[in-house]
């Protein structure tokens, strides 16, 4: 479909997987203050619930739908993974060739030649992905609202580098640890499905965090986020929100990993690390200006972009410094965007586009507006003393 | 099925829980004087670890001298010491002088990872050895000088690595109570308003606070290069999470509780899981019959689970415990008794 | 008797928060100024402000005639104005023999031995308790403490702020005395701070009431202190 220059279907995937995710960041990062430096797991999550856990059910409707094919399957599989038996057909399919046969040759044509199958299956992925991601957020949350910001951020790194890189990459039964597994893709063209799949998904989710954003309570939890006197006001009506918010995100993170897997269609939790999924949206949205849900879509656009640029001419670039052109590839990119991070940090702490004066107010009337007079004077006689 | 592990295995754990205990001990110092919690650390640790690796392969190549324990946790110390001190006065003070907050200022340490992590990969891949021919991934635990311990032939490393940590905290140790710049940096940490009214220099006292982590941190990856499988930069990755585990449960707020927490850690990760795992193996799977697999892979559960456990239930870390009371409960009950 | 300090016409506060209004006080060699006002009034931020630990918007502060409106704490420091937080005002980590050596940062050891020597025979209780962390010492010795530190720098304006807040009175007391020691007997300029007005304004010869950032009252302090209206006002005195 797309081919010009550096712009492919997959690159467009990317891109608005990348949008969707830096959206779902500035919601926790830019407006309610969690800093989620743990956000490759939530990602990761939509792939699993297209591999892991979308082979498995899979795996199980086919052969209660047609148990013959599945033995014929297993017999095929058994010269490359002897003693291999349909229950444990994923972890069979950590061997690369059988996972590749099972999943390839006889699940995803039962799948996408049978609509009502293709329907369900569809419908269970995206509930399992959904469910994981609020599982995972509520886990968040609960951390969230008892941690001081540095040591959530600790928490929450630590954790979703555990539970990627140890749980997931080094159990081959959950989902192929280090060899991967390939995943259920849906239609008979995933990557248009990707690709429109992640598009409303994008377009849905800057709608609704515009709408976050401007709405009362979204000055509220900016208004937190930079007072601890108004933190301390609005204290409870705040801690519903941020929930709210955390779950939000992380669904939507999970979502973009889900039809950012069906372009790859398949995955390997090491790919989802913290450098590709947890610090380069973060190196978007301070590109882009916290809080600015614009902002971070044009910070991910242009940086993807320039990062694209690159690697696209890694091979004149390395006989130019006289480095091997895949080194150019991935080693460049990743100093050059450190480098470019500590720079907008420097230069321009509050991003290219700074986050959007207009439409916050006077704390006073805010807090008239979200949570009555009455709170209100306490808010400002708090200040008043602040002696 | 033996529940205790091996000799080796033991003294190798002990040599990682040193490790980690010297990381943990530096990260918790420059939190404290200046409040970042660095990402970057474990990676300037892996600058100790190549100089050795470097020190290796040009200098005592087939020597298999003990001087490599001197020469190479010196080096290594010195050249993370440097970057250390560089990160923070050419990097980190400006952005924190520009009013960066706490969050701007772990992003740059991120930042600080990823590049110093590429530029370790980088000169590996680029640079060339002499007698080792390829530096990345390159495996030294044959270079190291050859000891016995109750007739078995053990790594060396695993029992200079403890030692080292021991001398070096002994050293830091003195440095904080014995000279007036030490006691300077105590008072720094504990109060730098008054610190500074009485004429310390307060920017002196957070730069050296950054070399001292910096070389804790270079003089451990040093040693630990023995114990890498291949020195690979990308280790790193996984390192910083223990390290930040160590801290947490040492509570960040004392150097000495960094140390206990990162040496805890680190043994709960090496030795408590694989206990865990021989008893799993030894009694839960024949009785209940779950199923027979390794649980060792999953040692970062346990620096984890120590994590959570002491953010949710003691945010102060075993610092925080008051020991005092604990210890006098005690007495109290002997003499009851 | 000449001005040791000054403040002309001061707006001062932290970042936004204006909190004090064209104050101007004055402290003359060898007296004691006292502060006193309702909660919140700018009493400590005034102390602040003269130690330049506060954002300054418009006015002058001269300490024996110079103009230190705009040098940081630790010249300040160096001057001669020794500033006593009411907490926080010595190293509780650290021993009490860290906490003097602490005092000397910067000084000759030999002078250093000298005045450690000096201010533990004004202190002899200190004598005991050099090896002790501070933090075991009670609240009226962490005091003594905090002022035989800032008396080792030599200075020549002591500033307490609050000295004997959450002390026993027994402690209370005995702080006070040390105070009016250091005028008696070593000549000492004293602005003091007090919540417990009745007992710094019978000590204190001259005094300023703030109330709201603003000096409302300037005078003698048994003047301010037989002032029914106004001590029943601001200060809780009864008449």
């Amino acid at each position: 479909m797309v081919n010009w220059w550096i712009f492919s279907d997959s690159f467009l995937i990317t891109i608005l997987a990348y949008i969707v995710v830096s959206i779902s960041l500035n919601l926790e990062a830019g407006f309610t203050g969690v800093p989620n430096f743990g956000k490759h797991l939530f990602v990761f999550l939509g792939a699993f619930a297209a591999q892991g856990i979308g082979v498995r059910i899979a795996a199980w409707l086919y052969q209660v739908v047609n148990p013959e094919a599945a033995s014929q399957a297993l017999k095929e599989v058994g010269r490359l993974v002897p003693g291999a038996h349909w229950s444990s057909i994923v972890e069979a399919a950590a061997d690369t060739g059988a996972n590749r046969i099972i999943v390839n040759s006889y699940l995803k044509p039962f799948v996408v030649e049978n609509l009502a199958v293709e329907i369900a299956l569809l419908f269970i992925v995206l509930g399992v992905t959904i469910l994981l991601a609020m599982i995972f957020g509520l886990l968040a949350s609960y951390a969230a609202l008892r941690l001081r910001e540095e040591y959530l951020a600790i928490l929450l790194l630590s954790f979703s580098e555990l539970m990627v890189m140890v749980v997931f990459y080094q159990t081959e039964s959950l989902n192929g640890g280090n060899k991967g597994l390939w995943a259920i893709t849906f239609t008979h063209n995933p990557i248009r499905f990707a690709l429109i799949g992640s598009a409303v998904l994008a377009v849905l989710a800057f709608i609704y965090a515009e709408r976050l954003a401007n709405s009362p309570m979204g000055r509220a939890m900016r208004a937190v986020r930079d007072d601890e006197i108004a933190a301390s006001v609005f204290g409870r009506d705040i801690a519903s929100i941020r929930l709210k918010a955390i779950i939000a995100a992380s669904v939507l993170a999970a979502l973009a990993g889900f039809f950012y897997t069906q372009n790859n269609a398949s995955a390997t939790a090491i790919t989802f690390n913290r450098v590709i999924w947890t610090f380069l949206p973060w190196a978007m949205i301070i590109l882009g200006g916290m809080a600015n849900n614009k902002g971070a879509v044009i910070g991910t656009i242009v940086f993807l972009i320039g990062k694209r640029i690159f690697e696209y001419y890694q091979e004149p670039i390395g006989k130019l410094l006289h480095i091997q052109a895949e080194l150019v590839g991935s080693m460049l990119p990743n100093i050059l965007i450190g480098i470019l991070i500590l720079l907008v940090l420097y230069l321009r702490p509050q991003g290219i586009i700074p986050e959007h004066m207009s439409k916050t107010i006077e704390f006073s009337k805010l807090a008239e507006e979200v949570v009555g007079k009455e709170n209100a004077r306490e808010g400002s006689s708090a200040q008043r003393e602040e002696d | 099925m033996a529940i205790l592990p091996g000799i080796t295995y033991t003294l190798s754990s002990l040599a990682y829980a040193a490790a980690i205990g010297l990381l943990s001990m530096g990260l918790t110092l420059t939190y404290l004087t200046t409040r970042i919690p660095n990402f970057a650390h474990a990676t300037i640790g892996m600058i100790g670890s190549i100089v050795m690796l470097l020190l290796i392969d040009r200098v005592f190549y087939g020597s298999q001298s003990w001087l490599i324990y001197l020469l190479g946790p010196l080096a290594g110390g010195v050249a993370a010491a440097a970057f250390s001190v560089l990160m923070y006065r050419a990097i980190l003070k400006p952005l924190a002088d520009r009013g960066n907050s706490i969050i701007g200022l772990m992003i740059a340490t991120l930042a600080v990872d990823i590049i110093l992590l590429n530029i370790l990969t980088l000169i590996l891949n680029v640079v060339p050895g002499e007698n080792i021919p390829k530096l990345i991934g390159a495996n030294i635990i044959g270079f190291q000088p050859k000891i016995r311990v109750a007739g078995v032939v053990v790594d060396s490393y695993t029992i200079i690595l403890p030692v080292a940590a021991l001398v070096l905290a002994t050293v830091f140790h003195l440095f904080l109570t014995r000279t007036s710049f030490g006691v300077a940096m105590r008072a720094t940490i504990e109060n730098p308003d008054l610190a500074s009214a009485m004429g310390v220099n307060v920017n002196l006292v957070y730069m050296v606070s950054w070399a001292f982590s910096g070389f804790l941190a270079g003089a451990a990856g040093a040693l630990m290069a023995f114990a890498f499988k291949g020195v690979d930069p990308a280790v790193s990755a996984l390192v910083i999470v223990t390290v930040f585990a160590g801290s947490i449960v040492g509570g960040l707020t004392s150097i000495y509780w960094g140390l206990i927490g990162g040496v805890l850690v680190g043994l709960a990760e090496k030795l408590g899981t694989t206990i865990i795992n021989n008893m799993y193996r030894a009694f839960l799977v024949p009785s209940l019959g779950l199923p027979n697999i390794s649980l060792v892979n999953y040692e970062k559960v346990m620096s984890l689970g120590l994590v959570i456990i002491v953010l949710l239930y003691a945010p102060q870390g075993l610092a925080g415990v008051d020991w005092e009371s604990i210890l006098r409960r005690i007495k109290r009950a002997r003499g009851g008794e | 008797m000449s001005v040791v300090v000054k403040a002309e016409k001061v707006n001062a506060g932290y970042g936004r928060f204006h909190i004090i209004f064209d104050v101007d006080v004055e402290a003359r060699r060898g007296e004691i100024l006292v502060i006193v006002g309702p909660n919140g009034s700018g009493k400590s931020t005034l102390l602040k402000t003269i130690f330049g630990l506060t954002r300054i918007y418009s006015g002058r502060i001269l300490f024996e005639e110079r103009d230190i409106t705009r040098e940081p704490p630790h010249v300040r420091a160096k001057l001669g104005i020794a500033y006593l937080p009411q907490t926080g005002n010595i190293f509780t980590e650290l021993s009490v023999k860290e906490n003097l050596k602490m005092a000397c940062y910067g000084l000759e050891a030999s002078v250093a031995e000298e005045r450690v020597r000096e201010v533990l025979e004004f202190f002899p209780f200190l004598w005991y308790k050099l090896s002790s962390k501070a933090k075991t010492l009670s609240g009226g010795q962490r005091q003594l403490l905090a002022m035989a530190m800032a008396l080792i720098r030599r200075p020549k304006l002591l500033m307490f702020d609050e000295p004997t807040a959450g002390l026993a009175p027994k402690a209370a007391k005995e702080v006070v005395e040390k105070i009016l020691w250091l005028r008696e007997e070593l000549g000492k300029t004293i602005i003091w701070v007090e919540q417990n007005a009745r007992l710094a304004l019978e000590k204190g010869d001259n005094a300023i009431l703030m109330v709201s950032g603003r000096v409302a009252y300037r005078g003698p302090a048994r003047e301010l202190l037989a002032d029914r209206e106004l001590g029943r006002k601001y200060l809780g005195v009864k008449g």
